[in-house]
């Protein structure tokens, strides 16, 4: 007689739930397994390799050159280039990130209210964070040309004389912040203007009632409970910054001088131009510790600035 | 009457299609390397994004593959920053069997073995058709690993009216070239007529900072020593040159918007078609758009001279990568693809300059501008066999952009050409140490 015929119902019922059951733990696993794969493959592998490489005297692959332990990180303390990228690279982030969340709140605030074409407006703040990098940077390089470019066309036919925004040390990078800011405000604006709507409409009134001015309103109310977005936006405006890569090579190639060499860029040429993989992956391995160091006392400032509330 | 599958049923199949689908992503991830595909051998050809030239290649590649049967050969496109490009495929091993490459781009890969000999396939006659120069783009003492096919330079283009207004005539021949000071002398007087400025550079963008190379081989300064790999750059010729490039830029004479790593693409083109300048140095790429914006109001020069006469280094070469998985039949189409027939079609056809020396412009036929072209092969004789051996060698494409950081301060003002030629030094120095 088959087995299965000689257990009783219920057994069979319990046996199918637990084999269903078991089945059912898997079946996560098996969802989330594509984009494991995916993250194995694409990011926590390049990691490894990342870091085995910045280990290596390796000049292409991660096979190749001796091995040198922290040798590649010792060289960067006699490097004279690497002073002047991350001065540049400082400058670049101070001069990007609080300007463009600034500008990007208060176009945020000037949006959140009825206006006609609104949604126009928040497309067109938009659209050049939507456009190619190498784009942006091939139509600023001609906007911003001294000799026939538009801004000293126009500011010649002000009156007020032709600048060298791409040809002087000092105006180029202004020019690459002010070009950078402005492929930026629209992505801030969009994600305060999302922050915007979630505060309390009647938390404004009640203060509106008891006599509290606009200003006194969005300091008060407004902006602490923004504080989540503000914190984000920081975070993720200052990786953009430590990435901006295209548009400065586009425009500027680092240059005049070093004037605009910042640390991406000399890590691209350090890989691709000089060839050296290991000092290229040690420096992106310092670019990510400058990052994650930022990260920690970004989010302990708010943890202590939520204690404080 | 249809019956639905079971729910488990349609999950089971969802799971296998997204097993079958990420199991062809990643087979498609695999690339696509040289491999023969059912018995065919395959090569692969990459050139640069150029449409004329993309047809010439698949031409000849079809009368290589009627000559060869089992054999395919697809022509493909370098993509990109080329080093970043060509870098990450060799160590993925998914490089071209056959590479379009330039002389400053050639000595890195023919040095670090990725690039392969193909000495034993090239034919004994071909060496007898290239200047010394010309040859040693490829050349090494250990073997051939690249064959030069074409080849541009820079002569001077002038602006017609500005010269008859300022009353001179421009020189024709090589051996009547302005000198520098003649130059000066001249773009002075052009900058009067212009009311901006007088001459620009054709440069495009940092990487092509060699391009100025060739004043210090005019100072009869050098790059690099004989050896190819010793920096020279703090020579009295050589920070001569560099002092005669500050002047340009000191007396206004070019603007600081055209130098290599600020401006470069098409900077000096623009500054000449919209009249902000009399004069050019220049490769022949400008002159089709010339002939449209400003038919018959534009003429060519000699390429300027000092105490010697150089000019810049351009075109390219073809080379088999060590990825290939039949060198020999790649290093067979490059062999034909480099032929004196072949070279003469594709030269007409793109309108480039040929690298062998028996060809001249009436052998090419080019449809438009005879006289110039033959100007540009004639100044082609000037670039010296040293200049070469210094932009082929195997630290050239770092020593570039040190060379880039460097002329651009100079240039500027930032340092003067001595302090710039001491900094270039050592930054040189620890390049060719490393």
């Amino acid at each position: 007689m088959h087995p299965a015929t000689t257990r009783p119902p219920t057994g069979g019922l319990r046996a199918g739930r637990a084999t269903r059951s078991r089945r059912g733990r898997f079946v996560p696993y098996v969802f989330i397994g594509p984009a494991g794969l995916l993250f194995l493959a694409f990011s926590l592998v390049p990691i490894v390799i990342a870091v085995l490489l910045s280990l290596r005297d390796s000049s292409t692959s991660i096979g190749d050159g001796e091995w040198i332990g922290g040798g590649n990180f010792v060289s960067m303390g006699s490097d004279p280039l690497i002073v002047t990228a991350l001065r540049n690279t400082l400058v670049f982030t101070i001069g990007t990130v609080p300007t463009s969340m600034a500008i990007g709140l208060a176009l945020a605030v000037a949006l959140n209210r009825p206006l006609p074409g609104r949604g126009v407006f928040r497309a067109l703040f938009f659209v050049p964070m939507v456009a190619a990098g190498v784009v942006v940077g091939v139509v600023m390089s001609w906007i911003f040309n001294g000799d026939y470019g538009v801004v000293n066309n126009l500011l010649e036919a002000l009156g007020l004389g032709r600048s060298p925004w791409l040809t002087a040390p000092g105006w180029a990078m202004a020019t690459l912040v002010i070009v950078v800011v402005w492929t930026r405000i629209g992505f801030c604006m969009v994600i305060y203007l999302g922050a915007l709507q979630s505060v309390p409409a009647e938390l404004k009134e009640a203060a509106a009632i008891d006599g509290a001015s606009r200003w006194a309103r969005f300091r008060t109310i407004t902006w602490p409970l923004l504080r989540p977005t503000t914190s984000i936006l920081t975070i993720l405006n200052v990786v953009f910054s430590l990435q901006a890569f295209d548009v400065i090579y586009v425009m500027t190639g680092g240059g005049p001088g070093f004037s605009t060499t910042v640390l991406i860029q000399y890590v691209f040429r350090s890989a691709f131009i000089d060839a050296r993989m290991g000092y290229a992956a040690a420096l992106g391995l310092v670019l990510v510790a400058i990052l994650l160091v930022f990260t920690l006392l970004r989010q302990r400032a708010d943890r202590k600035a939520e204690e404080v509330l | 009457m249809p019956t639905r599958p079971s729910p488990q049923l349609a999950r089971r199949g969802f799971l296998a299609l997204a097993g079958i689908s990420m199991a062809g992503a990643l087979a498609a991830c695999a690339g696509q390397g040289t491999a023969a595909h059912g018995g065919t051998k395959h090569i692969r050809l990459s050139t640069w994004n150029i449409p004329t030239d993309i047809t010439s290649y698949q031409a000849i590649a079809d009368e290589f593959v009627a000559t060869h049967p089992g054999t395919s050969v697809a022509v493909e496109v370098t993509t990109g920053q080329f080093h970043q490009w060509f870098i990450t495929r060799l160590a993925a091993d998914l490089a071209p069997d056959i590479i379009r490459i330039t002389p400053q781009q050639i000595g890195r890969y023919a040095a670090n073995g990725s690039l392969v000999d193909i000495s034993g396939q090239v034919p004994a006659d071909y060496r007898a058709d290239y200047t010394d120069p010309f040859w040693a783009i490829g050349a090494r003492n250990d073997g051939v690993y690249g064959v030069f096919q074409h080849t541009d330079n820079f002569i001077t283009y002038y602006n017609r009216t500005v010269m008859e207004r300022i009353g001179v005539t421009p020189p024709t021949a090589v051996t009547d070239a302005w000198t520098w000071d003649e130059f000066l002398d001249v773009a002075r007087e052009v900058k009067q007529v212009t009311g901006k400025y007088a001459f620009g550079y054709g440069w495009s963008g940092p990487e092509t900072a060699y391009r100025w190379l060739p004043f210090v081989y005019q100072n009869s300064g050098a790059f690099l020593g004989e050896d190819g790999a010793t920096p020279s750059m703090d020579t009295p010729e050589a920070i001569g040159a560099l002092e005669f490039g500050r002047k340009w830029y000191a007396e206004g004479l070019a603007t600081t918007g055209n130098l290599s790593k600020t401006g470069g693409g098409d900077v000096a083109r623009n500054l000449f078609m919209t009249g902000q300048i009399g004069m050019m140095l220049n490769n022949p790429e400008p002159m089709a758009q010339l002939d449209e914006e400003m038919p018959d109001d534009w003429g060519t020069a000699p390429m300027v001279r000092n105490t010697g006469e150089a000019s810049d280094l351009g075109g390219n070469a073809l080379a088999v990568t060590k990825s290939s998985r039949y060198p020999e039949l790649a290093a067979e189409l490059v062999v034909m693809i480099t032929s004196r027939a072949n070279v003469e079609r594709f030269c007409h056809d793109g309108n480039w300059l040929p690298a062998r020396k028996s060809l001249d412009a009436a052998d090419i036929g080019y449809a438009t501008h005879s006289d110039t072209m033959q100007q540009f092969i004639d100044q082609g004789a000037t670039i010296p066999l040293s200049m070469v051996k210094a932009e082929s060698g195997q630290y050239f494409a770092s020593l570039n952009a040190v060379f880039a950081d460097y002329l651009d301060l100079c240039l500027l003002g930032q340092l003067s050409p001595e302090d710039a030629a001491d900094q270039m030094m050592g930054a040189m120095r620890s390049v060719t140490a490393n």
